[in-house]
């Protein structure tokens, strides 16, 4: 087995990393403001790895460990699936996956005022986006947009829910648009949401559709890209039949 | 020079690793960890909201359960939970999630010898697999005196019946570094040759104890790659859909 692992690698992006190596050395790196994302942790003027992924680079200065769990860390700006839980006068609190549980304002829809809150019964689904994340505290969810509008968020009715690692759904809304999604969207007509903790929501005319689109999009969570467009075929093929 | 092990390996050499993760289908993270015929499944579910009484309600909590093959949890048990407990304790960073508990459970499949050692490195792997927010990982190893004087490493269940005392030890694995060489040193000595527990049975002189101690680091560097190893495989397995 190797045991090179000691000699100082000049950059570790794009490559795997396991908690405790330090990935970036802020020393010879002063004149420049790095934004760091999940997984990464700053000591002194090293920063080192939380987590085990890949390390990843984007221009001009984020840095973050790319990985997928079956846990959701909420983050401020991501879109979730969240289920009711319970209903208070002035929250509504939502299950994420997260550590905690989310508190969704009454308030926090398109024109929403004391007079017109909606009923959400407990187990509803809603598409919400995150808010706040402070710590100590439960996160906070929206189903507005930065600018007070709808802009889809809100509760899905009907259609089918099912659990994914937060990698998967990440992949699935990511552009240009995953081949699974084009190869179905091609022959198949339905409605999806996905939320960036592993949940996603399929609808669609006759549950036929909804349970072929469910299974080939969890068959494709380690699939390439031409591998799921085969994959797509196949059954498709078969349903055809 | 010779030691006669059983199974005819030499002193330092270790029985054959096997790990594999996220292997089961409830828990937020999972691994099972083999040395030889020692056989560990551990298991992770978590963070989950609150603490427990009595712990600190600022830093993320852990438990460990220990389940033993056969019977009922002993003393034994109790003592290895809260073992691991403090172990996985040192090497999470506990101030991401304050408020939560992590529950960390342990199978035993098989017991042959060095039992926690290989339940340590499998719990290393599952919380790694969960996500749970680490400074490091732990590697352990199971140092053992037998009565001639030599020390041996990853003793089975008859050499542990046979030796006259035995060190479980735990390290902090060998990381890659973008700083220069060297610089990544604590109290003029590298971050890896710290030590995160020591358990001790036995009587042992003090110059033993440390030719286990440099023995036992010696191994830790190849416990370490093939924890890299088993990383790397599993990441490039799911980024061939990226």
């Amino acid at each position: 087995m190797s045991t090179e692992v000691s000699t100082s690698p000049t950059s570790l992006i794009g490559q795997t990393v396991v908690p405790g190596d330090v990935v970036l050395d802020l020393s010879n790196m002063t004149n420049q403001t790095i934004k760091l994302g999940s997984g990464l942790r700053q000591d002194n003027d090293a920063i080192s790895a939380m987590r085990a992924g890949k390390f990843r680079f984007s221009k001009p200065n984020k840095y973050w460990v790319e990985s997928s769990h079956k846990r959701y860390i909420p983050r401020p700006e991501d879109t979730v699936l969240g289920i009711v839980v319970d209903s208070k006068s002035d929250n509504f609190w939502v299950d994420i996956k997260g550590p905690q549980l989310a508190l969704l304002p009454v308030l926090a829809f398109e024109g929403g005022t004391r007079r017109n809150i909606p009923k959400f019964e407990v187990g509803t689904l809603l598409y919400v986006r995150v808010v706040k994340t402070n710590t100590g505290m439960n996160p906070e969810v929206s189903c507005t947009d930065a600018s007070g509008k709808a802009a889809g968020f809100g509760p899905l009715k009907d259609g089918f829910m099912f659990e994914t690692s937060t990698g998967l759904s990440r992949m699935l809304l990511s552009s240009p648009t995953c081949p699974v999604l084009e190869a179905l969207g091609k022959k198949l007509s339905f409605e999806t949401a996905f939320g960036l903790n592993g949940r996603v929501w399929v609808h669609a005319a006759s549950p036929r559709v909804v349970i072929i689109v469910a299974n080939a999009l969890m068959n494709s969570e380690t699939l390439s890209g031409t591998q799921q467009r085969i994959m797509v075929e196949k059954l498709l093929e078969k349903i055809s039949e | 020079m010779e030691v006669d092990r059983e199974d005819g390996r030499t002193p330092n050499q270790l029985r054959p690793l096997a790990c594999s993760r996220n292997i089961l289908h409830r828990p937020h993270g999972s691994a099972s960890w083999s040395q030889g015929d020692t056989k560990v499944l551990a298991a992770v579910y978590g963070p989950k909201a609150g603490t427990k009484k009595n712990e600190n309600a600022e830093k993320a909590c852990f438990e460990v359960i220990w389940k033993p093959k056969t019977g009922q949890i002993g003393k034994v048990e109790k003592e290895y939970e809260m073992i691991l407990k403090r172990t996985i304790q040192s090497i999470c960073v506990l101030t991401v999630n304050p408020n939560t508990t992590t529950s960390v459970i342990i199978q035993v499949v098989h017991d042959d010898g060095s039992l926690l050692p290989c339940a340590i490195n499998a719990a290393c792997a599952a919380l790694v697999d969960a996500g749970i927010p680490m400074k490091h990982l732990a590697v352990a190893i199971c140092c053992c005196l037998a009565d001639n004087g030599y020390v041996v490493l990853d003793p089975n269940k008859l050499e542990e019946k046979k030796m006259t005392a035995l060190a479980y030890l735990v390290f902090p694995n060998t990381t890659l570094s973008v700083l220069p060489e060297g610089s990544s040193v604590a109290e003029g000595e590298p971050v890896e040759h710290g030590i995160i527990t020591s358990v001790t049975h036995g009587v042992m002189s003090v110059d033993d104890y440390f030719l286990c101690v440099e023995n036992g680091r010696a191994a830790t560097a190849s416990l370490s790659a093939f924890f890299r190893k088993n990383f790397q495989q599993s990441q490039r397995d799911s980024s061939k859909a990226g």
